[in-house]
């Protein structure tokens, strides 16, 4: 071989090498997402919003958005590739009911049993999921999307997942960044929501102490809870009969070894896994489209609508009850089922308006029953649309 | 009780799968028959899943095999929402020789997906493959499918004349009666209806959304209210149970339940709890206070080695002058 056919076949190698490279395939949509990915990250890091699941979505999105050559079995939709396989769970609703196992595992129902009239507030808040499905009929999804976006004012990250998965795949990445997004952003959205609706008479209404719940009373709730509702909505049996599973782990005080695998390896692992796939599925491709925009705007909507259904409808509540009785109505946006940031917002608010008057506890329960409320709706939606 | 179930296990089973059985007793016993009873539940499922679905017992004009020849057909569909496979199962004309034709086992193409539907070749070819039975549909007027036991009926059919290139065969897939359908369907679906996506029906009908919010809200509220109408009676139950066993119950006009302003209260349980917290924080702070009464003195050891001394491994912080 002569030196010039060497430094041509070097030359020819170059080439080819950087045709493989990132950088010749390179998009403004990839950088555009990578931005949206580092935004994520910097949120997370700096100001703390979410991070368990901004870290893995904001990674996940770089991570989905270096374009390369197709066909080396490398992206999240080439299949057999890792993260094809990974990507598996999301599609096929594995993750989200595991999620939902950990946080039946982890959460205390106590304040939803002293005062089991707060359920009611966790099933107001769930117009926002229907709010949201009504806007996007009429800016033309059709109703299985638009149900799979209202589903973002349930403000529940893994029931998002799981429904859009079922009823609008094609939408799935945009609707799970964008409910994400706004569960990390409810102490920016609820605020103005909850004094827009309240007097500040309202405000400063005490609440009575919850009483104790006893062991038997915390044992027979997921037993009880998942008889009614999956009875009666039996498509929310995947994320109902794991979130009340979870919980009987937790609280029959005899599987302490399942319990704490469920609210701690496991579910770090599907957060994890759900979080990155989640994050890659969205290549700037299939993500940047003016429906991804439309999305995230109704989801903001659908967060709106969903506070005002809580607060509201603890106002209306409020003149049924006996004077002691009362609720405060800055615990009707905890009715959405970020838990515990917007009982942690309802807490915050009541405090900025009386010292001493602590909601977080109050809070507590109509945000847990919001998260059976948003399930139930999944179910009902998932019942009717698939 | 434990003692009988161990000379259970010691009389009736001596296969080492049963041994650690033996080891646990009762556990062991309660898991062995869970199992038991869920691959019973399991495999009963799946044999029943299977439905005889169309046949044809005259083919003249009709489909050809892969061979390029006519005749009769069976049809069998499953009905089930998981994938079956009907191999080892049995296909027969002959109610007096259930195993006329055993399936091939571990051929893949015997596994039905979900509601799907095989063909078999009643052409007495079974060296064609595995779907040509090895016998001609006769003048029987009986067909039957056997699970693999060779006793389990799972469906059989008794049929009227037939009629030449008609198919015999349910109006609905799996569950309809039986009749001469109009239509020749093999591996397709029986009923023709061309049924409207759940979606294409609700924009036709409820285009605004309005009648989906106020379903679903209901049936949320409902399902909700049945929860808190449950666990209300539950907290009463549970407070009268505690006042049964006389727990903690504060007598009413008693010292405690008087105020001050002479206001009766309840006790109050997050008062109680904020209490015990903060004495036991008070607790502990005072004990860290108290606890490092021993003062230990060790002697540093320091195996020095090039490879753990900073001096060789760290570099300071260049500056820029």
């Amino acid at each position: 071989m002569d030196i010039n056919s060497l430094f041509s076949f070097l030359g020819e190698n170059l080439q080819q090498f950087l045709s493989y490279t990132a950088f010749s395939h390179m998009t403004i949509g990839h950088l555009v997402m990578m931005a949206v990915g580092l935004i994520f990250l910097y949120m997370a890091i700096r100001y703390e919003f979410e991070p368990m699941l901004l870290i893995p979505i904001g990674f996940g999105i770089l991570v989905g958005n270096i374009p390369f050559l197709p066909g080396l079995k490398i992206g999240i939709y080439e299949e057999g590739s890792v993260l094809n396989i990974l990507y598996y769970g999301v599609i096929q609703g594995v993750y989200p009911p595991l999620i939902f196992l950990g946080i039946g595992a982890m959460t205390d129902f106590s304040a939803l049993i002293s005062n089991p009239k707060l359920m009611l507030i966790g099933a107001a808040a769930q117009l926002g999921i229907f709010g949201a499905y009504i806007i996007a009929l009429q800016l033309d999804f059709m109703p299985n999307e638009a149900a799979a976006i209202g589903i973002i004012g349930g403000a529940d990250g893994p029931t998002a997942i799981f429904l859009s998965s079922r009823l609008a795949p094609h939408l799935m990445g945009a609707v799970a960044i964008s409910a994400y997004s706004y569960m990390a952003l409810v102490p920016v959205i609820q605020p103005p929501v909850m004094k827009l609706l309240t007097t500040r008479k309202e405000r400063l209404i005490r609440m009575r102490p919850p009483r104790a719940v006893s062991h038997l009373e915390k044992v027979i709730f997921p037993i009880i809870g998942l008889l009614l509702t999956c009875l009666i909505v039996p498509s929310g049996l995947p994320l109902l009969g794991m979130l009340f599973f979870g919980n009987l782990l937790k609280e029959s005080g005899v599987t302490r070894r399942l319990a704490e695998t469920a609210r701690g390896p496991l579910i770090d692992i599907v957060t994890i896994l759900i979080g990155l796939t989640v994050g890659a599925s969205t290549q700037a491709t299939t993500f940047l489209t003016s429906a991804s925009v439309r999305i995230f705007m109704l989801g903001a909507a659908s967060f709106v609508v969903a506070t005002f259904g809580g607060v509201m409808f603890v106002k209306i509540f409020n003149l049924f009850l006996k004077e002691g009785n009362k609720i405060n109505p800055l615990i009707g946006n905890a009715g959405v089922s970020a838990v515990p940031d917007s009982a942690r917002v309802s807490q915050i608010v009541g405090l900025q308006y009386d010292k001493t008057n602590h909601l977080l506890m109050h809070a507590m329960g109509p945000n847990v029953a919001g998260v059976i409320g948003s399930a139930v709706a999944a179910g009902i939606l998932l019942g009717f649309l698939s | 009780m434990n003692s009988m179930i161990r000379r259970f296990f010691d009389i009736r089973f001596s296969a080492p799968a049963f041994s650690a059985c033996r080891k646990f007793g009762v556990q062991g016993f309660v898991i062995l028959t869970v199992a038991m009873l869920w691959s019973v539940g399991a495999q009963g499922q799946r044999a029943t899943d299977l439905r005889l679905n169309e046949f044809m017992a005259i083919n003249k004009t009709n489909y050809e095999d892969d061979f390029g020849e006519r005749s009769s057909w069976i049809e069998i569909f499953n009905s089930s929402y998981g994938t079956v496979d009907v191999g080892g199962c049995y296909l027969s004309d002959d109610i007096n020789n259930l195993k006329k034709y055993p399936i091939p086992k571990g051929d893949v193409l015997t596994s039905i997906k979900p509601r799907q539907h095989v063909i078999f070749w009643a052409d007495n070819k079974p060296t064609h493959g595995t779907f040509h039975l090895n016998f001609w549909i006769d003048d029987t007027r009986f067909l039957v499918l056997t699970a693999g036991d060779g006793r389990t009926i799972i469906d059989s059919l008794t049929y009227p004349e037939q009629i030449a290139d008609v198919s015999y065969g349910r109006s609905e897939d799996g569950v309809g009666v039986w009749r001469f359908c109009e239509r020749t369907t093999p591996n397709t679906n029986n009923m023709l209806v061309q049924l409207e996506a759940a979606s294409e029906r609700f924009k036709a009908n409820d285009s605004t959304g309005i009648a989906m919010t106020i379903t679903a809200m209901t049936v949320v509220f409902f399902a909700l209210f049945l929860l808190y109408l449950a666990f209300k009676n539950i907290g009463r139950a549970a407070l009268w149970i505690t006042a049964l066993k006389g727990k903690k119950i504060i007598p009413k006009g008693s010292p405690a339940q008087v105020t001050v302003s002479g206001e009766k209260q309840q006790p109050s349980a997050g008062a109680v709890f904020a209490a015990i917290a903060y004495a036991l924080h008070r607790y502990e702070l005072e004990m860290s206070e108290l606890e490092s009464n021993v003062l230990t003195i060790n002697k540093i050891s320091k195996a020095y080695s090039p490879w753990n001394s900073k001096i060789y491994t760290l570099r300071e912080t260049p500056v820029k002058k």
